[in-house]
Protein backbone atom coordinates (compact mmCIF):
# COMPACT_ATOMS: atom_id res chain seq x y z
CA UNK A 1 0.00 0.00 0.00
CA UNK A 2 1.12 3.24 -0.72
CA UNK A 3 1.99 6.08 2.15
CA UNK A 4 -1.59 7.80 2.50
CA UNK A 5 -0.23 11.25 3.20
CA UNK A 6 1.62 11.38 0.05
CA UNK A 7 -1.57 12.25 -2.56
CA UNK A 8 -1.23 11.33 -5.81
CA UNK A 9 -0.51 15.10 -6.66
CA UNK A 10 2.49 15.04 -4.52
CA UNK A 11 3.90 12.32 -6.66
CA UNK A 12 3.33 13.96 -9.78
CA UNK A 13 5.47 16.62 -8.86
CA UNK A 14 8.19 13.97 -8.30
CA UNK A 15 7.94 12.44 -11.11
CA UNK A 16 10.64 14.44 -13.30
CA UNK A 17 12.82 11.15 -14.55
CA UNK A 18 16.31 11.91 -16.02
CA UNK A 19 16.43 9.14 -19.02
CA UNK A 20 17.48 6.05 -17.47
CA UNK A 21 17.06 6.64 -14.11
CA UNK A 22 14.07 6.59 -11.64
CA UNK A 23 12.54 9.42 -9.37
CA UNK A 24 15.21 9.47 -6.95
CA UNK A 25 13.08 11.19 -4.52
CA UNK A 26 10.18 9.04 -4.07
CA UNK A 27 8.78 6.52 -1.20
CA UNK A 28 11.14 3.22 -0.69
CA UNK A 29 9.63 0.18 -1.61
CA UNK A 30 9.87 -1.19 2.10
CA UNK A 31 7.51 2.03 2.72
CA UNK A 32 5.11 1.27 0.13
CA UNK A 33 4.51 -2.48 1.15
CA UNK A 34 2.24 -3.16 3.68
CA UNK A 35 2.72 -5.64 6.64
CA UNK A 36 1.00 -8.90 4.63
CA UNK A 37 -1.73 -9.70 7.61
CA UNK A 38 -3.16 -5.94 7.24
CA UNK A 39 -4.23 -5.63 3.24
CA UNK A 40 -6.62 -2.39 2.92
CA UNK A 41 -7.52 -3.35 -0.53
CA UNK A 42 -9.34 -6.94 -2.20
CA UNK A 43 -6.46 -8.73 -3.99
CA UNK A 44 -9.08 -11.25 -5.23
CA UNK A 45 -11.00 -9.05 -7.33
CA UNK A 46 -13.46 -12.05 -7.55
CA UNK A 47 -16.53 -9.88 -8.59
CA UNK A 48 -15.04 -8.30 -11.57
CA UNK A 49 -15.21 -9.83 -15.08
CA UNK A 50 -11.48 -11.99 -15.71
CA UNK A 51 -10.14 -9.34 -18.04
CA UNK A 52 -11.23 -6.35 -16.03
CA UNK A 53 -9.21 -7.74 -12.80
CA UNK A 54 -6.35 -8.38 -14.92
CA UNK A 55 -6.15 -4.81 -16.04
CA UNK A 56 -7.09 -3.50 -12.75
CA UNK A 57 -3.96 -6.04 -11.14
CA UNK A 58 -1.54 -4.62 -14.16
CA UNK A 59 -2.59 -1.01 -12.96
CA UNK A 60 -1.60 -1.95 -9.54
CA UNK A 61 1.56 -3.24 -10.56
CA UNK A 62 2.37 -0.16 -12.51
CA UNK A 63 1.02 2.01 -9.13
CA UNK A 64 3.48 0.26 -7.23
CA UNK A 65 6.33 0.72 -9.51
CA UNK A 66 5.40 4.29 -10.10
CA UNK A 67 5.88 4.91 -7.01
CA UNK A 68 8.79 3.33 -5.79
CA UNK A 69 12.71 5.13 -6.66
CA UNK A 70 14.22 1.22 -6.08
CA UNK A 71 13.55 -1.80 -7.77
CA UNK A 72 10.74 -4.04 -6.76
CA UNK A 73 10.60 -7.76 -6.03
CA UNK A 74 8.38 -10.00 -7.38
CA UNK A 75 7.19 -11.24 -4.02
CA UNK A 76 6.17 -7.67 -3.18
CA UNK A 77 4.50 -7.28 -6.53
CA UNK A 78 2.67 -10.78 -5.30
CA UNK A 79 1.24 -8.93 -2.57
CA UNK A 80 -1.10 -6.71 -4.36
CA UNK A 81 -2.54 -8.94 -6.85
CA UNK A 82 -4.72 -12.62 -6.69
CA UNK A 83 -2.76 -15.38 -5.22
CA UNK A 84 -2.89 -17.65 -8.16
CA UNK A 85 -1.84 -14.42 -10.47
CA UNK A 86 1.76 -14.62 -12.61
CA UNK A 87 3.57 -11.36 -11.49
CA UNK A 88 5.41 -11.93 -14.61
CA UNK A 89 2.82 -12.87 -16.89
CA UNK A 90 1.18 -9.02 -15.90
CA UNK A 91 5.00 -7.95 -16.23
CA UNK A 92 4.77 -8.93 -19.61
CA UNK A 93 1.50 -7.16 -19.81
CA UNK A 94 1.85 -4.04 -18.78
CA UNK A 95 5.41 -3.85 -21.06
CA UNK A 96 3.12 -4.28 -23.83
CA UNK A 97 0.66 -1.95 -22.79
CA UNK A 98 3.64 0.87 -22.28
CA UNK A 99 5.11 0.42 -25.49
CA UNK A 100 3.71 3.72 -27.12
CA UNK A 101 4.66 5.82 -23.70
CA UNK A 102 8.03 6.90 -22.99
CA UNK A 103 8.91 5.35 -20.20
CA UNK A 104 9.15 1.25 -19.56
CA UNK A 105 9.49 -1.60 -17.66
CA UNK A 106 13.03 -2.24 -16.78
CA UNK A 107 14.35 -5.52 -14.92
CA UNK A 108 16.80 -4.57 -12.56
CA UNK A 109 18.50 -7.46 -10.39
CA UNK A 110 15.17 -9.54 -8.94
CA UNK A 111 12.90 -6.45 -9.57
CA UNK A 112 11.37 -4.21 -12.10
CA UNK A 113 11.71 -0.42 -11.95
CA UNK A 114 9.60 2.19 -14.41
CA UNK A 115 12.03 4.22 -15.95
CA UNK A 116 11.72 6.75 -18.52
CA UNK A 117 13.04 5.49 -22.10
CA UNK A 118 16.34 7.03 -23.28
CA UNK A 119 15.18 8.69 -26.40
CA UNK A 120 13.82 11.40 -24.06
CA UNK A 121 16.80 12.10 -22.19
CA UNK A 122 17.68 15.73 -24.77
CA UNK A 123 14.20 16.20 -24.08
CA UNK A 124 13.72 15.81 -19.91
CA UNK A 125 17.25 17.47 -19.64
CA UNK A 126 15.82 20.53 -21.45
CA UNK A 127 12.43 21.06 -19.64
CA UNK A 128 12.56 19.23 -16.13
CA UNK A 129 14.25 20.47 -13.48
CA UNK A 130 16.27 16.70 -13.05
CA UNK A 131 19.10 18.16 -11.16
CA UNK A 132 17.31 19.10 -8.33
CA UNK A 133 17.02 15.40 -8.05
CA UNK A 134 19.67 14.05 -9.39
CA UNK A 135 22.84 12.16 -7.66
CA UNK A 136 24.32 15.42 -6.88
CA UNK A 137 27.28 13.61 -6.38
CA UNK A 138 31.00 14.81 -7.60
CA UNK A 139 33.18 13.99 -9.80
CA UNK A 140 34.92 12.52 -7.37
CA UNK A 141 32.34 10.75 -5.61
CA UNK A 142 31.16 9.00 -9.01
CA UNK A 143 35.33 8.04 -9.12
CA UNK A 144 34.95 6.45 -5.60
CA UNK A 145 31.66 4.86 -6.25
CA UNK A 146 33.21 3.28 -9.54
CA UNK A 147 36.02 1.84 -7.39
CA UNK A 148 33.76 0.09 -4.84
CA UNK A 149 31.84 -1.16 -7.56
CA UNK A 150 34.62 -2.86 -9.17
CA UNK A 151 36.19 -4.05 -6.27
CA UNK A 152 33.50 -4.44 -3.83
CA UNK A 153 33.83 -5.60 -1.04
CA UNK A 154 36.09 -2.74 -0.03
CA UNK A 155 37.79 -1.12 3.16
CA UNK A 156 38.22 2.64 2.99
CA UNK A 157 41.25 1.45 3.79
CA UNK A 158 41.42 -0.68 -0.12
CA UNK A 159 40.00 2.42 -1.23
CA UNK A 160 42.92 4.72 -0.05
CA UNK A 161 45.40 2.32 -1.94
CA UNK A 162 43.70 2.95 -4.92
CA UNK A 163 43.25 6.59 -4.55
CA UNK A 164 46.51 7.03 -2.93
CA UNK A 165 44.71 9.42 -0.16
CA UNK A 166 42.27 9.08 2.67
CA UNK A 167 38.18 8.53 1.50
CA UNK A 168 36.25 10.74 4.19
CA UNK A 169 33.29 9.35 6.25
CA UNK A 170 31.38 11.72 4.27
CA UNK A 171 31.55 10.35 0.88
CA UNK A 172 31.07 7.48 2.21
CA UNK A 173 27.97 8.80 4.23
CA UNK A 174 26.54 10.52 0.66
CA UNK A 175 26.88 7.44 -0.94
CA UNK A 176 25.01 5.61 1.66
CA UNK A 177 22.75 7.92 2.21
CA UNK A 178 21.71 7.69 -1.51
CA UNK A 179 21.35 3.94 -0.94
CA UNK A 180 24.09 3.58 -3.84
CA UNK A 181 26.52 1.13 -1.48
CA UNK A 182 25.79 -0.86 1.54
CA UNK A 183 27.78 -2.23 4.05
CA UNK A 184 29.10 -5.78 3.59
CA UNK A 185 31.54 -8.28 5.06
CA UNK A 186 33.80 -6.91 7.89
CA UNK A 187 37.40 -7.28 6.69
CA UNK A 188 39.40 -9.99 8.40
CA UNK A 189 41.54 -7.29 9.66
CA UNK A 190 42.39 -5.36 12.61
CA UNK A 191 39.57 -3.48 14.00
CA UNK A 192 37.42 -5.68 11.26
CA UNK A 193 36.70 -2.40 9.38
CA UNK A 194 33.25 -2.44 7.16
CA UNK A 195 33.67 -3.30 3.35
CA UNK A 196 31.27 -1.25 1.32
CA UNK A 197 29.28 -3.15 -1.98
CA UNK A 198 26.86 -1.47 -3.97
CA UNK A 199 23.04 -2.13 -4.31
CA UNK A 200 20.27 -2.64 -6.36
CA UNK A 201 19.50 1.22 -6.35
CA UNK A 202 23.49 1.63 -7.95
CA UNK A 203 21.76 -1.13 -10.81
CA UNK A 204 19.26 1.56 -11.68
CA UNK A 205 21.23 4.81 -11.33
CA UNK A 206 23.33 3.52 -13.93
CA UNK A 207 20.85 1.54 -15.49
CA UNK A 208 22.32 -1.23 -15.63
CA UNK A 209 20.88 -4.84 -14.74
CA UNK A 210 24.12 -7.04 -12.97
CA UNK A 211 27.23 -6.24 -12.17
CA UNK A 212 28.70 -7.81 -15.61
CA UNK A 213 27.39 -4.88 -17.02
CA UNK A 214 29.85 -2.53 -15.78
CA UNK A 215 32.32 -1.73 -18.49
CA UNK A 216 34.95 -3.99 -19.15
CA UNK A 217 37.57 -2.99 -16.85
CA UNK A 218 40.65 -4.05 -19.69
CA UNK A 219 39.21 -2.30 -22.46
CA UNK A 220 38.61 0.61 -20.77
CA UNK A 221 42.64 0.30 -19.87
CA UNK A 222 43.17 -0.15 -23.47
CA UNK A 223 41.15 2.48 -24.62
CA UNK A 224 43.23 5.00 -22.31
CA UNK A 225 40.06 5.81 -20.20
CA UNK A 226 41.01 3.79 -16.63
CA UNK A 227 44.27 3.09 -15.04
CA UNK A 228 45.39 -0.94 -16.37
CA UNK B 1 34.29 -48.29 23.26
CA UNK B 2 37.91 -46.64 23.06
CA UNK B 3 38.63 -43.22 22.65
CA UNK B 4 41.64 -43.88 20.27
CA UNK B 5 41.70 -42.78 16.75
CA UNK B 6 40.71 -45.97 15.14
CA UNK B 7 44.05 -46.57 12.82
CA UNK B 8 43.20 -45.46 9.15
CA UNK B 9 43.38 -49.17 7.91
CA UNK B 10 40.25 -49.88 10.06
CA UNK B 11 38.17 -46.93 8.74
CA UNK B 12 36.11 -48.43 5.89
CA UNK B 13 37.12 -46.32 3.06
CA UNK B 14 35.07 -44.88 -0.61
CA UNK B 15 36.58 -46.63 -3.58
CA UNK B 16 36.92 -44.46 -6.68
CA UNK B 17 35.36 -45.24 -9.37
CA UNK B 18 36.61 -47.59 -12.06
CA UNK B 19 39.37 -46.33 -13.72
CA UNK B 20 37.63 -47.00 -17.16
CA UNK B 21 34.87 -44.50 -16.38
CA UNK B 22 36.75 -41.40 -17.86
CA UNK B 23 35.73 -39.00 -20.32
CA UNK B 24 39.33 -40.25 -22.04
CA UNK B 25 37.86 -43.09 -23.01
CA UNK B 26 34.43 -41.70 -24.70
CA UNK B 27 34.93 -41.35 -28.13
CA UNK B 28 31.88 -41.32 -29.62
CA UNK B 29 28.62 -39.36 -28.33
CA UNK B 30 27.11 -42.15 -26.44
CA UNK B 31 30.04 -43.66 -25.25
CA UNK B 32 30.01 -39.83 -23.06
CA UNK B 33 26.30 -40.81 -21.78
CA UNK B 34 27.12 -44.40 -21.07
CA UNK B 35 30.21 -42.95 -18.71
CA UNK B 36 28.51 -40.23 -16.89
CA UNK B 37 25.44 -42.91 -16.49
CA UNK B 38 28.26 -45.22 -14.96
CA UNK B 39 29.97 -41.99 -12.56
CA UNK B 40 25.88 -41.12 -11.30
CA UNK B 41 25.31 -44.36 -10.45
CA UNK B 42 28.82 -45.05 -8.43
CA UNK B 43 28.24 -41.65 -7.32
CA UNK B 44 24.65 -42.60 -5.80
CA UNK B 45 26.71 -45.88 -3.81
CA UNK B 46 28.97 -43.24 -2.24
CA UNK B 47 26.39 -40.70 -1.01
CA UNK B 48 24.73 -43.68 0.86
CA UNK B 49 27.71 -44.34 2.59
CA UNK B 50 27.88 -45.23 6.14
CA UNK B 51 30.19 -42.71 7.54
CA UNK B 52 29.84 -39.73 5.15
CA UNK B 53 28.90 -36.48 7.08
CA UNK B 54 26.06 -35.53 3.79
CA UNK B 55 25.55 -32.18 5.02
CA UNK B 56 29.67 -30.96 5.34
CA UNK B 57 30.01 -33.23 1.69
CA UNK B 58 27.41 -31.05 0.33
CA UNK B 59 28.10 -27.73 1.57
CA UNK B 60 31.91 -28.43 0.54
CA UNK B 61 30.45 -28.85 -3.00
CA UNK B 62 28.26 -25.66 -2.79
CA UNK B 63 31.75 -23.98 -1.75
CA UNK B 64 33.15 -25.33 -5.04
CA UNK B 65 30.07 -24.50 -7.09
CA UNK B 66 29.77 -21.42 -5.70
CA UNK B 67 33.76 -20.33 -6.50
CA UNK B 68 33.09 -21.99 -10.32
CA UNK B 69 30.00 -19.41 -10.45
CA UNK B 70 31.78 -16.31 -9.87
CA UNK B 71 34.85 -17.08 -11.89
CA UNK B 72 32.15 -18.29 -14.74
CA UNK B 73 31.03 -13.99 -14.29
CA UNK B 74 34.58 -12.73 -14.33
CA UNK B 75 34.76 -12.18 -10.64
CA UNK B 76 38.20 -12.46 -9.08
CA UNK B 77 36.76 -14.01 -5.84
CA UNK B 78 38.03 -17.47 -4.97
CA UNK B 79 36.92 -20.10 -2.25
CA UNK B 80 39.10 -18.64 0.77
CA UNK B 81 37.37 -14.99 -0.18
CA UNK B 82 34.00 -16.53 -0.39
CA UNK B 83 34.38 -18.08 2.88
CA UNK B 84 35.42 -15.13 4.26
CA UNK B 85 32.31 -13.21 3.12
CA UNK B 86 29.69 -15.29 4.46
CA UNK B 87 31.35 -16.45 7.95
CA UNK B 88 32.23 -12.44 8.79
CA UNK B 89 29.29 -11.80 7.48
CA UNK B 90 26.66 -9.62 10.14
CA UNK B 91 22.95 -9.38 10.55
CA UNK B 92 21.88 -6.75 8.01
CA UNK B 93 25.19 -6.44 5.90
CA UNK B 94 25.20 -7.21 2.27
CA UNK B 95 26.74 -10.29 1.78
CA UNK B 96 28.14 -8.56 -1.68
CA UNK B 97 28.13 -9.84 -5.28
CA UNK B 98 30.39 -13.01 -4.87
CA UNK B 99 29.01 -13.27 -1.12
CA UNK B 100 25.60 -13.74 -2.67
CA UNK B 101 25.97 -16.63 -5.03
CA UNK B 102 27.48 -18.52 -2.03
CA UNK B 103 24.67 -17.95 -0.04
CA UNK B 104 22.38 -18.96 -2.56
CA UNK B 105 24.42 -22.78 -3.30
CA UNK B 106 24.30 -23.01 0.38
CA UNK B 107 20.43 -22.33 0.93
CA UNK B 108 19.69 -24.40 -2.03
CA UNK B 109 22.00 -27.52 -0.56
CA UNK B 110 20.71 -27.64 3.11
CA UNK B 111 17.19 -28.27 2.70
CA UNK B 112 15.63 -31.26 0.71
CA UNK B 113 14.63 -30.38 -2.26
CA UNK B 114 11.24 -28.62 -2.82
CA UNK B 115 9.21 -25.86 -4.50
CA UNK B 116 9.25 -24.01 -1.41
CA UNK B 117 12.82 -24.56 -0.30
CA UNK B 118 14.27 -23.20 -3.73
CA UNK B 119 11.88 -20.88 -4.43
CA UNK B 120 13.50 -19.38 -1.51
CA UNK B 121 16.84 -19.61 -2.63
CA UNK B 122 16.36 -18.87 -6.30
CA UNK B 123 14.49 -15.17 -6.01
CA UNK B 124 15.22 -14.64 -9.52
CA UNK B 125 13.18 -17.39 -10.42
CA UNK B 126 9.15 -17.89 -10.85
CA UNK B 127 7.49 -20.13 -8.35
CA UNK B 128 6.40 -21.88 -11.78
CA UNK B 129 9.31 -21.99 -13.40
CA UNK B 130 10.59 -23.78 -10.72
CA UNK B 131 7.76 -25.93 -9.96
CA UNK B 132 7.92 -27.39 -13.91
CA UNK B 133 11.71 -28.31 -13.78
CA UNK B 134 11.24 -30.22 -10.86
CA UNK B 135 8.13 -32.14 -11.82
CA UNK B 136 10.67 -33.16 -15.03
CA UNK B 137 8.11 -33.49 -17.36
CA UNK B 138 8.70 -35.25 -20.79
CA UNK B 139 10.68 -38.56 -21.05
CA UNK B 140 14.62 -38.46 -21.05
CA UNK B 141 17.41 -39.35 -19.00
CA UNK B 142 17.69 -37.46 -15.62
CA UNK B 143 21.00 -35.57 -17.72
CA UNK B 144 18.92 -34.59 -20.33
CA UNK B 145 16.29 -33.29 -17.94
CA UNK B 146 18.97 -31.37 -16.81
CA UNK B 147 19.92 -29.94 -19.28
CA UNK B 148 16.98 -29.13 -20.65
CA UNK B 149 16.20 -26.89 -17.46
CA UNK B 150 19.54 -25.20 -17.51
CA UNK B 151 18.84 -24.35 -21.57
CA UNK B 152 15.51 -22.85 -20.79
CA UNK B 153 16.57 -20.67 -17.60
CA UNK B 154 19.20 -19.59 -19.97
CA UNK B 155 17.21 -18.89 -22.69
CA UNK B 156 15.16 -16.63 -20.38
CA UNK B 157 17.88 -14.72 -18.44
CA UNK B 158 21.36 -15.26 -20.29
CA UNK B 159 22.87 -13.78 -16.97
CA UNK B 160 21.07 -16.02 -14.67
CA UNK B 161 23.95 -18.76 -14.51
CA UNK B 162 24.14 -19.32 -11.16
CA UNK B 163 20.32 -19.82 -10.59
CA UNK B 164 20.10 -22.21 -14.15
CA UNK B 165 22.90 -24.36 -12.76
CA UNK B 166 21.16 -24.32 -9.42
CA UNK B 167 18.20 -25.66 -10.59
CA UNK B 168 19.47 -27.78 -12.93
CA UNK B 169 21.65 -29.61 -10.41
CA UNK B 170 18.01 -29.51 -8.38
CA UNK B 171 16.55 -31.64 -11.20
CA UNK B 172 18.97 -34.05 -11.68
CA UNK B 173 18.88 -34.39 -7.65
CA UNK B 174 15.28 -34.99 -8.04
CA UNK B 175 15.16 -37.41 -10.99
CA UNK B 176 17.75 -39.47 -9.23
CA UNK B 177 15.74 -39.78 -6.40
CA UNK B 178 18.03 -37.91 -4.22
CA UNK B 179 16.77 -35.78 -1.08
CA UNK B 180 19.37 -32.67 -1.82
CA UNK B 181 20.70 -31.02 -4.15
CA UNK B 182 24.20 -32.40 -5.18
CA UNK B 183 25.97 -29.17 -6.94
CA UNK B 184 27.43 -30.95 -9.81
CA UNK B 185 27.32 -29.61 -13.65
CA UNK B 186 28.03 -26.39 -11.51
CA UNK B 187 31.50 -28.25 -10.49
CA UNK B 188 31.97 -29.17 -14.46
CA UNK B 189 30.77 -27.07 -16.85
CA UNK B 190 32.65 -24.35 -18.71
CA UNK B 191 31.94 -21.54 -19.54
CA UNK B 192 31.63 -21.73 -23.03
CA UNK B 193 28.97 -24.84 -22.34
CA UNK B 194 26.59 -22.97 -21.19
CA UNK B 195 26.26 -20.87 -24.35
CA UNK B 196 25.86 -24.54 -26.06
CA UNK B 197 22.17 -25.94 -27.04
CA UNK B 198 20.19 -29.00 -27.63
CA UNK B 199 22.06 -31.86 -27.98
CA UNK B 200 26.15 -30.08 -27.79
CA UNK B 201 24.56 -28.83 -24.28
CA UNK B 202 23.76 -32.28 -23.38
CA UNK B 203 27.24 -33.68 -24.50
CA UNK B 204 28.83 -30.90 -22.25
CA UNK B 205 26.41 -32.37 -19.15
CA UNK B 206 27.31 -35.52 -19.95
CA UNK B 207 31.63 -34.50 -19.65
CA UNK B 208 30.69 -32.37 -16.82
CA UNK B 209 29.13 -34.53 -14.82
CA UNK B 210 32.05 -37.46 -15.65
CA UNK B 211 34.46 -35.21 -13.57
CA UNK B 212 32.10 -33.46 -11.30
CA UNK B 213 31.22 -36.95 -9.68
CA UNK B 214 35.08 -38.13 -10.00
CA UNK B 215 35.55 -35.10 -7.80
CA UNK B 216 32.74 -34.96 -5.37
CA UNK B 217 33.47 -38.78 -4.88
CA UNK B 218 37.31 -38.06 -4.17
CA UNK B 219 36.09 -35.31 -1.62
CA UNK B 220 33.76 -37.60 -0.45
CA UNK B 221 36.43 -40.35 0.38
CA UNK B 222 38.24 -37.46 2.01
CA UNK B 223 35.72 -36.14 4.26
CA UNK B 224 34.79 -39.33 5.48
CA UNK B 225 38.17 -40.22 6.70
CA UNK B 226 38.59 -37.04 8.35
CA UNK B 227 35.21 -37.02 9.90
CA UNK B 228 35.80 -40.39 11.15
CA UNK B 229 39.33 -39.39 13.18
CA UNK B 230 36.80 -35.77 14.34
CA UNK B 231 34.48 -38.60 15.62
CA UNK B 232 37.09 -40.56 17.19
CA UNK B 233 38.66 -38.07 19.35
CA UNK B 234 35.17 -36.48 20.26
CA UNK B 235 35.30 -38.45 23.55
CA UNK B 236 38.60 -36.64 24.62
CA UNK B 237 37.11 -33.45 24.66
CA UNK B 238 36.32 -32.14 28.11
CA UNK B 239 34.19 -28.83 26.85
CA UNK B 240 30.50 -28.18 27.96
CA UNK B 241 28.74 -28.24 23.96
CA UNK B 242 31.77 -30.23 22.53
CA UNK B 243 29.70 -32.82 21.27
CA UNK B 244 26.98 -30.19 19.69
CA UNK B 245 30.41 -28.57 18.33
CA UNK B 246 31.73 -32.04 16.57
CA UNK B 247 28.07 -32.41 15.28
CA UNK B 248 28.28 -28.48 13.88
CA UNK B 249 31.60 -29.14 12.36
CA UNK B 250 30.27 -32.47 10.44
CA UNK B 251 27.93 -30.04 9.01
CA UNK B 252 29.30 -26.74 8.27
CA UNK B 253 32.09 -25.97 5.60
CA UNK B 254 33.86 -23.30 7.84
CA UNK B 255 32.91 -21.90 11.26
CA UNK B 256 33.96 -19.39 13.12
CA UNK B 257 34.55 -19.69 16.94
CA UNK B 258 32.14 -16.73 17.42
CA UNK B 259 29.30 -18.16 15.27
CA UNK B 260 30.53 -21.59 16.84
CA UNK B 261 29.56 -19.78 20.66
CA UNK B 262 26.51 -18.27 19.08
CA UNK B 263 25.18 -21.71 17.76
CA UNK B 264 25.90 -23.75 20.49
CA UNK B 265 22.11 -24.39 22.67
CA UNK B 266 24.31 -25.05 25.55
CA UNK B 267 26.15 -22.15 25.64
CA UNK B 268 30.08 -21.27 25.31
CA UNK B 269 32.05 -17.91 24.98
CA UNK B 270 33.97 -16.75 22.12
CA UNK B 271 36.89 -17.51 24.34
CA UNK B 272 36.00 -21.50 25.27
CA UNK B 273 34.88 -21.79 21.52
CA UNK B 274 37.72 -20.33 20.33
CA UNK B 275 40.19 -22.62 22.92
CA UNK B 276 38.02 -25.74 21.62
CA UNK B 277 38.52 -25.02 18.16
CA UNK B 278 42.22 -24.74 19.01
CA UNK B 279 42.25 -28.02 20.94
CA UNK B 280 40.49 -30.01 17.89
CA UNK B 281 43.44 -28.45 15.50
CA UNK B 282 45.81 -29.82 17.95
CA UNK B 283 44.12 -33.49 18.05
CA UNK B 284 44.31 -33.01 14.15
CA UNK B 285 40.49 -33.18 14.27
CA UNK B 286 39.83 -29.86 12.14
CA UNK B 287 41.89 -27.31 10.12
CA UNK B 288 42.46 -23.77 10.40
CA UNK B 289 41.71 -22.43 7.01
CA UNK B 290 42.56 -18.96 6.51
CA UNK B 291 46.52 -18.75 7.96
CA UNK B 292 45.79 -15.86 9.57
CA UNK B 293 46.30 -15.21 13.17
CA UNK B 294 43.06 -13.33 13.64
CA UNK B 295 39.41 -13.95 12.45
CA UNK B 296 40.44 -17.61 11.98
CA UNK B 297 37.89 -20.41 10.56
CA UNK B 298 37.88 -23.60 11.52
CA UNK B 299 36.67 -26.52 9.45
CA UNK B 300 36.98 -30.54 8.87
Amino acid sequence: MMDRSDSPHHQFTNRRGEAGQTRASTLRPDRIVAPPDAPEFDRDLADLPPEVRWRMWMRRIEAVLFASASPVSRENLARVVGPGASVDLLIEDLAADLAERPYDVARVSTGWVLRTKVAYAPVIRAAADVNGQGLHLSQFDIAVLAAIAYHQPITREGLKDIFGKDISRELIGRLAERDLIATGPRAPRRGAPYTFVTTDVFLVAFGIETLRDLPDREQLADAGLAAP
Amino acid sequence: MTAAPKPLSQVPTIARAPAWVSVANAHAPEDLAFHSGAALAHLHGVSVFDGLPQALWRARLALCAAESCVKLVGRQERAADLRDAVCLLRPGDHPGPAGAVFQQWTRAVSRPISDASLTRALPGLTADQIRVSLAGQGSGSPVARAAMVLQAVLTDAPQAETAALILADAALAKALGWDHVLPLLALGLKPRDLRQRDDDLRQACYRALVMAAGQAVGLAADLTRRAAHLRAVAPKLRAKGAEQAVALFLTRDALAPSILAKDLQAGMSDRAARRLCDRLVDLGAVRELTGRDSFRLYGV
